[in-house]
């Protein structure tokens, strides 16, 4: 029913077109990833449709959004505890067992749909917007709403519900504020202001972030809600000829639970050649130091995104060479310096026509049972074809 | 009779006048150093204000055509511009705002609503894998300030006379060519012909751009097609002037991370 209700209002929108200033664009992307797993092949897909919908038909009012369909094929329904070590495992309840399950549906959603409404020097956007915070490539301590997937960082990110105000003070110098209505009452909700400016080669941004995590219980999997306080700040920049920048918070936490700070900091370079490489370290006190220490919750908690990383010390490194005007190739290289695992992530990238990009992805651990990055996780990669129109 | 010798006398009068301005002007043409030659080529090229839209076409080593089209604006003679993507739709609304002579630049990404900013090294990168780069694109100042130029004899270049001038890097500099050759039209004082070095090796001819279809437009005399040749990857980079005005007023605030979402 759900389904279509969106299937509906999609189609309403697009016979406006026809009547109205609406631009229409999107894309197709089909992708086939495989795993290597145990002995076993296991292959998993899906067909992403993102339809998207913009008018500026009115003056000073931007009207954008988008709705996703996915449809998925393969293997959907996987076993998280196999995934687990097993040592983990072990600890678990029988009985707890079906709630690992985890089963990709086909789904059909509205991704983004927002108001925004320009003036001279304010900016106010409302509706289910995406929202990109912080300098770091990889991670972003800055930023609560989106979690990055490491081996995929720069995919697009889901929309938030937010009010968003952005007031332009001058040459480089803006203030951002942010409601987003996460919890039912306005004293739960998130409430962000950040303030930017511009220095030189530099510019430095400050932040404030009053927001409500959930946690889960992985043993009982009873959510855990605690009021946090994050004081946050980011720069980029250059020194000496290299790109750098870095992100750093301070999280006050409500409850008896320790603060925590988490930070990253980073640099690149171009060299002659086209080459370019990036170096990241990021810091996570949420994180472990000793991996003999990853529990339940550790690994359930990072599988799901509540928290960004499972061990302490991060080193992410990139490089991408263009082998021709067309085709591109390079490698993440993700160290966890805290268990000593390494995930390696090849990347090339294909301009095969004008409106059509191919990427091949792999993924290959290497690290010891119960190491994030352990090479009983299996190795795999993925094809994907992203076809604009 | 009268009517017609007095007319004969005010024609032959002008000659003369014409003919003393002429040589006068080729005089002072002739004395013009390569300092006020470059100076007033760069005026020329970048007015104060101007709005346009753009097409580029870029071949590819395998022969391949890609068509990019974006709407530029600049301001202070160049030193602040931005681009904004129209075409193709995998680029479209992407932008990317370049401050003083694009020493600072920001590319917005609209699928992740995302602004980056690139440090100076990423100015030698390719804008969409184009052969120019974002130096070639922002920097307006830069015959001026990272070159050295010296007057060569004058030569005939796409059948019009031009001022020769070749530029070497200064030594503080980092520009990204160690020697440029360029052809100045005498007439318009623009450009015809551009031939970089490359950065280590100032023998190795690395690009060469040729400007042409020039036209006056609000007064300025404006080529209209320009052609970057790759000459070490073999490929080519047309840009395309669909339209261009230089007569208006853009907001400051059109140059910061607001004009590149707006």
């Amino acid at each position: 029913m759900k389904h279509l209700t969106l299937a509906s209002c999609i189609l309403l929108l697009a016979t406006t077109v026809a009547y109205a200033q609406v631009d229409v664009y999107g894309y197709f992307e089909p992708q086939f990833s495989g795993m290597y797993y145990d002995s076993a092949f296991y292959q998993m897909n899906y067909n992403k449709l993102r339809i998207d919908f913009k008018s500026t038909a009115v003056k000073n009012i931007e009207f954008g959004a988008n709705a996703i369909y996915l449809l998925y094929f393969g293997k959907k329904d996987w076993d998280i505890l196999d995934f687990l070590p097993g040592h983990i495992v072990s600890m678990i309840s029988p009985e707890m067992y079906p709630y690992y399950q985890l089963t990709f549906k086909d789904t059909l959603f509205l991704d983004n749909a927002y108001a925004r409404i320009n003036f001279r020097r304010l900016a106010l956007t409302i509706g289910k917007q995406q929202i990109s915070i912080g300098t770091g490539y990889f991670s972003n301590p800055t930023d609560i709403l989106n979690t990055k997937d490491a081996l995929d960082p720069t995919y697009e990110q889901p929309g938030h519900n937010a009010i968003r105000l952005d007031i332009y003070m001058g040459n480089r110098m803006n203030l951002m504020g942010l409601y987003t209505p996460i919890a039912s009452d306005w004293e739960n909700s998130g409430k962000l202001v950040r303030a930017k400016i511009g220095i030189g080669h530099f510019d430095f941004s400050v932040s404030g972030h009053e927001y409500q995590h959930t946690s889960t219980n992985f043993y009982t999997f009873q959510q855990i809600r605690e009021r946090r306080m994050l004081i946050g700040a980011d720069f980029v920049g250059e020194l000496l000829g290299l790109g750098i920048w870095g992100e750093g918070i301070y999280n006050f936490i409500e409850d008896d639970d320790e603060d925590f700070y988490e930070f990253i900091v980073g640099t690149d370079y171009t060299f002659e050649s086209g080459l370019y490489a990036m170096l990241e370290f990021h810091r996570n006190s949420l994180g472990k130091s000793d991996y003999q220490n990853y529990f339940l919750n550790d690994w359930m908690r990072f599988i799901t995104g509540e928290t960004k990383t499972i061990s302490q010390d991060q080193m992410y490194g990139f490089i991408q060479y263009p082998l021709t005007d067309l085709i591109s190739i390079g490698s993440s290289i993700i160290v966890s310096v805290s268990d000593k695992s390494v995930a390696f992530v090849p990347i090339i990238n294909y301009s095969l026509f004008e409106n059509v990009d191919l990427t091949l992805m792999g993924n290959f651990y290497v690290g010891e049972e119960g190491k994030t990055f352990s090479s009983s996780l299996g190795n795999g990669g993925f094809f994907r074809a992203t076809v604009y129109f | 009779m009268n009517h017609f010798t007095n007319l004969l006398k005010t024609i032959s009068c002008t000659a003369v006048v014409l003919y003393v301005l002429a040589i006068n002007s080729r005089l002072h043409a002739q004395d013009m150093t390569a300092h006020e030659i470059i100076n007033i080529m760069t005026e020329t090229m970048n007015p104060d204000q101007s709005q346009g839209k753009m097409k580029m076409t870029i071949v590819t080593t395998s022969g391949q055509e890609r068509t990019f089209e974006y709407e530029t604006f600049s301001k202070n003679q160049g030193e602040k511009s931005l681009m904004k993507y129209v075409k193709p739709t995998r680029v479209k609304d992407q932008s990317i705002l370049m401050l003083n002579n694009a020493d600072d630049i920001w590319v917005y990404f609209p699928r992740t609503k995302r602004v980056r900013k690139l440090a100076t090294h990423a100015k030698k990168q390719k804008v969409e894998g184009s052969d120019f780069s974002y130096e070639d694109m922002g920097a307006s100042n830069t015959f001026i300030d990272e070159y050295d130029a010296i007057r060569q004899n004058d030569e005939k270049k796409e059948g019009r006379q031009c001022y020769k001038l070749e530029l070497t890097r200064k030594s503080e500099s980092s520009a990204s060519y160690s020697r440029i050759v360029m052809w100045v039209e005498k007439e318009y004082m623009v450009p015809l012909v551009i031939d970089y070095y490359h950065e280590d090796d100032p023998k190795l001819w690395e690009k060469q751009l040729i400007c042409s279809d020039i036209q006056l437009i609000d007064d300025i005399y404006t080529p209209m097609k320009f052609v970057m040749y790759n000459k070490l990857d073999n490929t080519q980079t047309s840009m395309e002037i669909i339209e261009v005005s230089y007569k208006i007023d853009l907001p400051d605030d059109l140059f910061t991370e607001q004009g590149m979402q707006k």
